[in-house]
């Protein structure tokens, strides 16, 4: 095959409209933003911006609502990455085997992970409300006494926006625990079976750690996505009430609101920071947890 | 016996389970369709008589059909633009196999783990006068899907034996037509998944256009469907209608396309 170059029939230059979409709308934004985070730049006069070397980030940190959204961004990925892997595996060996509707019941809980994250967020807002649909079935049950407005204060508000997450997107997690599930085979339950063990045994000592490669996408994903969170915080709270359900997305977009964009860059340069730092951490330590399996 | 009598268990949990999924649903059709009295205590009772004229009116005011039309142009260029230049790209990089086609895989790896930048993705469509337009909302969803779309492609691509490529070659296929006539319509089954991702996120994203969107002419389908909400959070009816109206395709387009949906998306999961 020496008689062409083969590399002549992969010209380069078929990959120069991609290279241009991708650097100029999406790797040129994100240079700017680290440069602009260092200076005063804001939405009055946009030409004009000052070099301020940390002062972005100073008072970043110094922003009790800042440092409230990353507690709350920390809470919302973990909480939700543990109930979406716990529940999409119960759901997984709920549904997994062959039983009268199995392939309906996955079809009914995949159903909200295509819907748009605004229109569920919405759905629940008319669960959720004072004159809701979740307080009128507990006054229907005689249950009045635990009606509340489940938005109007921190901690019932956190709660559901999360609620909301792990209902929209537990089975997508089903799934990639029943595509491991139907991945294992069942030489292993079998011989187990001859060896005397029992239905726990096999979950804990086979199951389980051949699901590892399963955990370790439904880990990586939730946790990077979830770090991202926004549609969600602003369909049901809009960071309230007050600013105390407000994540890193939500207050990157209110001080741009504000106008205050060399802030508003800082603190989206910060995000992705902390998205970086998570996901080659999570990593590292999933990768050790399947090597030691 | 005893193994019938547990299926039917699992039939009955998975039952229960469903629930929790249809009751939002429920909600919001049976609201959809009742009086502005009967829909202000949230629940789940049957509208005195269905009102088919909450939907008209929806249609008529809402501007959700402008908005369908907003969200398919946008959602149907950019989805090709990723196809398109996603295949390109990762066929020509993963057959060179040089240090330039090396350098950028890993250029588009970084995109896979960054994150957009939002405000000045906003200052630079001011600056080149693309703010409010389709082609800038466009240009920015192509940008920011083709570091997954390169990735799998160029995967996929390892993984066509290259004798293909040679005898096309032999048989005289110039350079174009090697990868227009004979890759492309090999790699379907990863086209099919970026397609239905790619679809599926840009049809449902909301944060991109809230930035980049001020003009309501323009609008995609989550963004008309919220300011709907907006104007109208006294008449539930209404909400629930242009909800029911906004869902309703995408869950028959779900159950006609399931398979492949779940599994692009799976799909997608993993390998992303």
């Amino acid at each position: 095959m020496k008689s062409f170059n083969k590399n002549r029939s992969y010209p380069l230059w078929l990959t120069l409209p991609g290279l241009a979409v991708y650097t100029l709308f999406f790797i040129v934004p994100i240079a700017a933003a680290f440069l602009y985070s260092f200076t005063n730049w804001n939405l009055n006069d946009m030409s004009q911006a000052r070099f301020v070397g940390l002062r972005n980030f100073k008072s970043l940190l110094q922003d009790d609502i800042f440092l409230r959204s990353v507690g709350n961004t920390l809470l919302f990925a973990a909480v939700i990455t543990f109930f979406k892997t716990l529940i999409g595996l119960l759901l997984a060996l709920l549904v997994v085997k062959p039983f009268p509707g199995n392939s309906l019941f996955r079809t009914v809980y995949y159903l909200p992970c295509v819907l748009s994250t605004m229109i569920v967020g919405l759905l629940f807002t008319a669960i959720l409300r004072q004159d809701g649909l979740l307080n009128n079935l507990l006054y229907a049950a005689g249950l009045g006494s635990a009606a509340r407005d489940w938005l109007g204060s921190y901690k019932p508000a956190m709660c559901w926006i999360m609620i909301t997450e792990v209902w929209m997107w537990a089975g997508f997690s089903m799934f990639i625990f029943i595509s491991g599930l139907q991945a294992i085979s069942k030489d292993y339950y079998e011989s187990a079976e001859l060896d005397g063990a029992n239905a726990r045994q096999a979950f804990r000592h086979i199951t389980l750690p051949l699901l590892a490669p399963s955990f370790t996408v439904i880990t990586t994903l939730n946790i990077t996505g979830g770090l991202k969170v926004f549609d969600l915080v602003y369909a049901l709270t809009g960071g309230g009430p007050g600013f105390d359900t407000q994540v890193l997305s939500t207050y990157v977009y209110r001080a741009f609101g504000l106008g205050l964009l060399g802030k508003s860059s800082a603190a989206a340069i910060l995000l992705s920071l902390l998205i970086v730092a998570v996901t080659f951490a999570l990593n590292h330590f999933l990768r050790s947890m399947e090597v030691e399996r | 016996m005893e193994k019938s009598y547990r299926k039917y268990l699992r039939t009955a949990v998975a039952s229960l389970i469903s629930l929790f999924f249809f009751i939002p649903i429920l909600m919001m059709l049976l609201g959809s369709f009742k009086t502005q009295g009967e829909v202000l205590a949230l629940d789940l009772s049957l509208p005195e008589e269905f009102r088919w004229e909450n939907y008209a009116h929806v249609l008529k005011t809402g501007s959700i059909l402008r908005g369908y039309l907003n969200s398919f142009i946008i959602t149907s260029v950019s989805v090709a633009m990723i196809l398109l230049f996603g295949a390109l790209t990762g066929i020509i990089i993963s057959r060179r196999k040089d240090k330039g086609s090396r350098i950028i895989y890993g250029y588009y790896l970084f995109g896979l783990t960054a994150t957009m930048q939002m405000v000045t993705t906003y200052a630079l469509m001011i600056k080149l006068h693309l703010n409010g337009t389709y082609l800038g909302v466009i240009l920015v969803f192509a940008a920011i899907n083709l570091p997954f779309a390169v990735l799998t492609f160029s995967s996929f691509v390892t993984g066509v034996p290259i004798e293909i490529d040679e005898a096309a070659r032999i048989d005289g296929a110039e350079a174009l037509q090697l990868v227009f006539r004979i890759l492309l319509p090999i790699m379907k089954p990863v086209t099919v998944t970026n397609l239905i991702i790619s679809a599926i996120g840009v049809w449902n994203n909301f944060q991109v256009p809230l930035y980049l969107m001020s003009s309501s002419k323009k609008m995609t389908i989550p963004m008309t469907v919220f300011n709907f909400y907006g104007l109208y959070a006294r008449d539930w009816q209404y909400v629930f209608a242009a909800l029911t109206i906004t869902i309703l395709p995408v869950v028959i387009l779900y159950l006609a396309l399931q398979q492949y949906i779940v599994e692009g998306m799976t799909a997608g999961a993993v390998k992303g």
